[in-house]
Protein backbone atom coordinates (compact mmCIF):
# COMPACT_ATOMS: atom_id res chain seq x y z
CA UNK A 1 0.00 0.00 0.00
CA UNK A 2 1.31 3.31 -1.04
CA UNK A 3 2.28 5.19 1.78
CA UNK A 4 0.14 8.86 2.36
CA UNK A 5 1.33 10.52 5.41
CA UNK A 6 4.12 10.28 8.04
CA UNK A 7 4.27 10.37 11.34
CA UNK A 8 5.41 13.30 13.45
CA UNK A 9 8.96 12.09 14.26
CA UNK A 10 9.37 10.53 11.17
CA UNK A 11 8.51 14.00 9.01
CA UNK A 12 11.04 15.21 11.70
CA UNK A 13 13.26 12.70 10.49
CA UNK A 14 12.67 12.86 6.85
CA UNK A 15 13.14 16.32 6.61
CA UNK A 16 16.91 16.23 8.67
CA UNK A 17 18.15 13.61 6.45
CA UNK A 18 17.21 15.98 3.44
CA UNK A 19 18.74 18.78 5.62
CA UNK A 20 22.13 16.90 5.70
CA UNK A 21 22.44 16.45 2.05
CA UNK A 22 24.06 13.18 2.30
CA UNK A 23 26.02 13.27 5.80
CA UNK A 24 22.79 12.07 7.40
CA UNK A 25 23.43 9.21 9.84
CA UNK A 26 21.83 8.64 13.15
CA UNK A 27 24.62 10.30 15.23
CA UNK A 28 24.29 13.33 12.92
CA UNK A 29 20.11 13.14 12.91
CA UNK A 30 20.59 13.37 16.60
CA UNK A 31 22.82 16.36 16.74
CA UNK A 32 20.66 18.41 14.31
CA UNK A 33 17.24 17.53 16.04
CA UNK A 34 18.89 18.68 19.19
CA UNK A 35 20.43 21.69 17.70
CA UNK A 36 17.54 23.10 15.61
CA UNK A 37 14.23 21.74 17.78
CA UNK A 38 16.28 21.74 21.60
CA UNK A 39 14.42 18.40 21.31
CA UNK A 40 16.01 15.18 23.04
CA UNK A 41 16.43 11.96 20.70
CA UNK A 42 17.25 8.46 21.90
CA UNK A 43 19.63 6.05 19.42
CA UNK A 44 16.89 3.58 19.54
CA UNK A 45 13.89 6.22 18.55
CA UNK A 46 16.37 7.27 15.27
CA UNK A 47 17.64 4.00 13.90
CA UNK A 48 13.66 2.19 14.04
CA UNK A 49 12.30 5.37 12.41
CA UNK A 50 15.35 5.31 10.07
CA UNK A 51 14.46 1.98 9.60
CA UNK A 52 10.82 2.48 8.45
CA UNK A 53 11.31 4.96 6.45
CA UNK A 54 13.95 2.82 4.26
CA UNK A 55 11.27 -0.20 4.42
CA UNK A 56 8.91 2.50 3.14
CA UNK A 57 10.98 3.59 0.16
CA UNK A 58 11.75 7.09 1.45
CA UNK A 59 15.29 6.59 2.28
CA UNK A 60 18.67 5.05 0.75
CA UNK A 61 21.37 4.31 2.59
CA UNK A 62 24.78 2.59 2.11
CA UNK A 63 27.93 2.28 4.46
CA UNK A 64 30.11 5.37 4.87
CA UNK A 65 33.84 5.83 6.43
CA UNK A 66 34.77 4.05 9.80
CA UNK A 67 36.61 6.72 12.29
CA UNK A 68 38.50 6.30 15.40
CA UNK A 69 35.53 7.04 17.44
CA UNK A 70 33.60 4.81 16.43
CA UNK A 71 36.00 1.91 16.88
CA UNK A 72 36.36 1.15 13.91
CA UNK A 73 32.80 0.39 12.87
CA UNK A 74 31.08 1.96 9.66
CA UNK A 75 28.65 4.57 9.26
CA UNK A 76 25.24 3.99 7.65
CA UNK A 77 24.73 6.87 5.62
CA UNK A 78 21.47 8.20 4.40
CA UNK A 79 19.55 9.82 1.31
CA UNK A 80 16.21 11.05 0.51
CA UNK A 81 14.59 9.14 -2.20
CA UNK A 82 12.47 10.73 -4.81
CA UNK A 83 9.03 9.22 -3.17
CA UNK A 84 10.76 11.16 0.47
CA UNK A 85 10.99 14.25 -1.84
CA UNK A 86 7.84 13.60 -3.24
CA UNK A 87 5.80 12.71 0.34
CA UNK A 88 7.05 16.09 2.07
CA UNK A 89 6.18 18.18 -0.67
CA UNK A 90 2.42 16.65 -0.02
CA UNK A 91 2.54 17.11 3.50
CA UNK A 92 3.83 20.72 3.34
CA UNK A 93 0.88 21.18 0.95
CA UNK A 94 -1.70 19.63 3.52
CA UNK A 95 -0.11 21.48 6.83
CA UNK A 96 -0.48 25.05 4.39
CA UNK A 97 -3.86 24.51 3.19
CA UNK A 98 -4.87 23.63 6.78
CA UNK A 99 -3.25 27.23 8.13
CA UNK A 100 -5.22 28.62 5.63
CA UNK A 101 -8.40 27.14 6.45
CA UNK A 102 -7.86 29.04 9.98
CA UNK A 103 -10.82 31.85 9.75
CA UNK A 104 -10.11 34.76 11.60
CA UNK A 105 -10.98 35.01 14.91
CA UNK A 106 -11.40 38.25 17.51
CA UNK A 107 -9.58 38.09 20.66
CA UNK A 108 -11.77 38.97 23.50
CA UNK A 109 -9.67 41.59 25.68
CA UNK A 110 -10.22 41.58 29.37
CA UNK B 1 45.32 8.50 21.92
CA UNK B 2 42.84 6.30 23.45
CA UNK B 3 42.23 5.58 27.45
CA UNK B 4 42.36 1.78 27.99
CA UNK B 5 40.07 2.68 31.25
CA UNK B 6 37.77 5.29 29.00
CA UNK B 7 35.26 2.20 27.43
CA UNK B 8 31.91 1.98 28.17
CA UNK B 9 30.32 -0.69 30.17
CA UNK B 10 31.15 -4.17 28.81
CA UNK B 11 28.01 -5.54 30.08
CA UNK B 12 26.06 -3.09 28.58
CA UNK B 13 28.05 -3.84 25.25
CA UNK B 14 27.83 -7.57 25.74
CA UNK B 15 24.07 -7.21 26.21
CA UNK B 16 23.42 -4.75 23.11
CA UNK B 17 25.70 -7.64 21.02
CA UNK B 18 23.29 -10.10 21.75
CA UNK B 19 19.77 -8.75 21.19
CA UNK B 20 20.85 -6.51 18.45
CA UNK B 21 20.12 -8.02 14.87
CA UNK B 22 23.54 -8.98 12.91
CA UNK B 23 22.78 -6.88 10.13
CA UNK B 24 22.44 -3.38 12.08
CA UNK B 25 24.88 -4.27 15.06
CA UNK B 26 28.33 -3.01 12.86
CA UNK B 27 26.40 0.74 12.54
CA UNK B 28 24.70 0.78 15.56
CA UNK B 29 27.58 -0.45 17.59
CA UNK B 30 29.35 2.59 16.10
CA UNK B 31 26.83 4.74 16.54
CA UNK B 32 27.71 3.99 20.00
CA UNK B 33 30.52 3.99 20.61
CA UNK B 34 30.93 7.46 18.75
CA UNK B 35 28.46 9.08 21.32
CA UNK B 36 30.54 7.39 24.29
CA UNK B 37 33.27 9.10 22.73
CA UNK B 38 31.42 12.44 22.44
CA UNK B 39 29.98 12.36 26.20
CA UNK B 40 33.69 11.45 27.84
CA UNK B 41 34.65 14.42 26.49
CA UNK B 42 31.89 16.55 26.88
CA UNK B 43 30.93 15.26 30.51
CA UNK B 44 32.89 12.57 32.11
CA UNK B 45 33.90 8.92 32.09
CA UNK B 46 30.69 8.25 34.63
CA UNK B 47 28.37 9.78 33.53
CA UNK B 48 29.19 9.11 29.78
CA UNK B 49 28.94 5.55 30.82
CA UNK B 50 25.29 5.81 32.29
CA UNK B 51 24.45 7.11 29.22
CA UNK B 52 25.96 4.86 27.00
CA UNK B 53 23.70 1.99 29.30
CA UNK B 54 20.72 4.51 28.90
CA UNK B 55 20.98 4.24 25.04
CA UNK B 56 21.55 0.17 25.16
CA UNK B 57 18.31 -0.11 27.16
CA UNK B 58 16.36 2.07 24.60
CA UNK B 59 17.73 0.73 21.60
CA UNK B 60 16.14 -2.87 22.76
CA UNK B 61 12.75 -2.61 20.62
CA UNK B 62 11.36 -4.88 18.54
CA UNK B 63 12.57 -3.38 15.29
CA UNK B 64 16.02 -3.65 16.32
CA UNK B 65 16.51 -7.07 18.47
CA UNK B 66 16.78 -10.29 16.59
CA UNK B 67 14.65 -12.70 15.96
CA UNK B 68 13.94 -15.85 18.77
CA UNK B 69 15.96 -17.80 17.20
CA UNK B 70 18.95 -15.29 17.29
CA UNK B 71 18.09 -14.53 21.22
CA UNK B 72 18.08 -17.86 22.24
CA UNK B 73 20.42 -20.05 19.55
CA UNK B 74 18.68 -23.12 20.50
CA UNK B 75 17.85 -24.13 17.17
CA UNK B 76 17.36 -27.68 18.62
CA UNK B 77 14.99 -26.62 20.99
CA UNK B 78 11.70 -27.81 19.33
CA UNK B 79 7.99 -26.40 19.81
CA UNK B 80 6.96 -29.57 22.03
CA UNK B 81 4.87 -28.05 24.64
CA UNK B 82 7.44 -29.31 27.94
CA UNK B 83 10.26 -27.38 25.77
CA UNK B 84 8.37 -24.52 25.70
CA UNK B 85 7.62 -24.40 29.28
CA UNK B 86 11.34 -24.50 30.18
CA UNK B 87 12.30 -21.55 27.40
CA UNK B 88 9.55 -19.72 29.09
CA UNK B 89 10.47 -20.80 32.80
CA UNK B 90 14.63 -19.89 31.71
CA UNK B 91 13.33 -16.47 29.80
CA UNK B 92 11.34 -15.46 32.98
CA UNK B 93 14.14 -15.96 35.50
CA UNK B 94 16.58 -14.57 33.22
CA UNK B 95 14.62 -11.37 32.85
CA UNK B 96 14.68 -10.35 36.68
CA UNK B 97 18.31 -9.45 35.83
CA UNK B 98 17.12 -6.75 34.29
CA UNK B 99 15.61 -5.13 37.26
CA UNK B 100 19.36 -4.45 38.56
CA UNK B 101 20.49 -3.88 35.19
CA UNK B 102 18.02 -1.11 34.74
CA UNK B 103 18.08 0.35 38.02
CA UNK B 104 22.21 0.63 38.12
CA UNK B 105 21.13 3.70 35.52
CA UNK B 106 18.80 5.45 37.44
CA UNK B 107 20.60 4.98 40.99
CA UNK B 108 24.19 4.53 42.71
CA UNK B 109 22.50 2.30 45.45
CA UNK B 110 22.28 -0.45 43.16
CA UNK B 111 26.11 -1.26 42.56
CA UNK B 112 26.34 -4.60 40.57
CA UNK B 113 29.62 -5.77 39.18
CA UNK B 114 30.03 -8.44 36.33
CA UNK B 115 30.56 -11.40 39.45
CA UNK B 116 26.84 -10.43 41.07
CA UNK B 117 25.35 -10.92 37.42
CA UNK B 118 26.99 -13.99 37.04
CA UNK B 119 26.41 -15.02 40.47
CA UNK B 120 22.95 -14.05 40.03
CA UNK B 121 22.47 -15.74 36.94
CA UNK B 122 23.59 -18.41 38.17
CA UNK B 123 21.17 -19.21 41.05
CA UNK B 124 18.15 -18.31 38.69
CA UNK B 125 19.10 -20.63 36.10
CA UNK B 126 19.80 -23.29 38.39
CA UNK B 127 16.45 -22.46 39.74
CA UNK B 128 14.84 -22.52 36.27
CA UNK B 129 16.51 -25.71 35.93
CA UNK B 130 15.10 -27.62 38.85
CA UNK B 131 11.68 -26.01 38.42
CA UNK B 132 11.93 -27.94 34.95
CA UNK B 133 13.03 -31.40 36.38
CA UNK B 134 9.99 -31.05 39.15
CA UNK B 135 7.32 -30.90 36.51
CA UNK B 136 8.66 -33.49 34.57
CA UNK B 137 8.81 -35.93 37.44
CA UNK B 138 5.85 -34.95 39.25
CA UNK B 139 2.69 -35.06 37.74
CA UNK B 140 0.43 -33.89 40.68
CA UNK B 141 -0.70 -30.76 41.38
CA UNK B 142 -0.13 -30.57 45.20
CA UNK B 143 3.18 -32.35 45.03
CA UNK B 144 4.21 -29.71 42.32
CA UNK B 145 3.02 -27.10 44.22
CA UNK B 146 5.24 -28.10 47.80
CA UNK B 147 8.13 -28.57 45.04
CA UNK B 148 7.87 -25.40 43.83
CA UNK B 149 7.62 -23.36 46.42
CA UNK B 150 10.10 -25.20 48.42
CA UNK B 151 12.61 -24.25 45.77
CA UNK B 152 11.66 -20.81 45.30
CA UNK B 153 11.52 -20.45 49.12
CA UNK B 154 15.29 -22.23 49.42
CA UNK B 155 15.90 -19.84 46.66
CA UNK B 156 14.89 -16.68 48.32
CA UNK B 157 16.56 -17.52 51.59
CA UNK B 158 20.02 -18.26 49.72
CA UNK B 159 19.46 -15.18 47.30
CA UNK B 160 19.21 -13.10 51.16
CA UNK B 161 22.16 -15.16 52.73
CA UNK B 162 24.38 -14.17 49.46
CA UNK B 163 22.82 -10.52 49.83
CA UNK B 164 23.15 -9.50 53.57
CA UNK B 165 24.27 -12.95 55.40
CA UNK B 166 21.26 -13.70 57.66
CA UNK B 167 22.61 -16.79 59.08
CA UNK B 168 26.47 -16.17 58.78
CA UNK B 169 28.05 -18.95 56.18
CA UNK B 170 30.41 -18.62 54.50
CA UNK B 171 28.35 -17.61 51.20
CA UNK B 172 27.10 -14.50 53.16
CA UNK B 173 27.48 -11.03 51.50
CA UNK B 174 27.80 -9.30 55.04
Amino acid sequence: MLQKSLGEFEEIVLLVVAILEGEAYSVSIIAQIEERLHREASLGAVQTVLKRLEDKGLLLSEFGATTKARGGKRKRLYEITAKGQDILDQTRQQRNSLYEAIPNFSVKLI
Amino acid sequence: MQDSSNKPSPIALSFFHWFCRSEYREEIEGDLMEKFEFNSKKYNHRKANRLFIKEVVLLFRPSLIGNIHQLTNTHIMTSKASNKRFYLLFVGFFSLLFIPFIAMIFTQEVNWNLLDFIVAATLLGGTAICLEFIFRKWKTLGSRLLLASSLIILLLLVWAEMAVGIFGTPLAGS
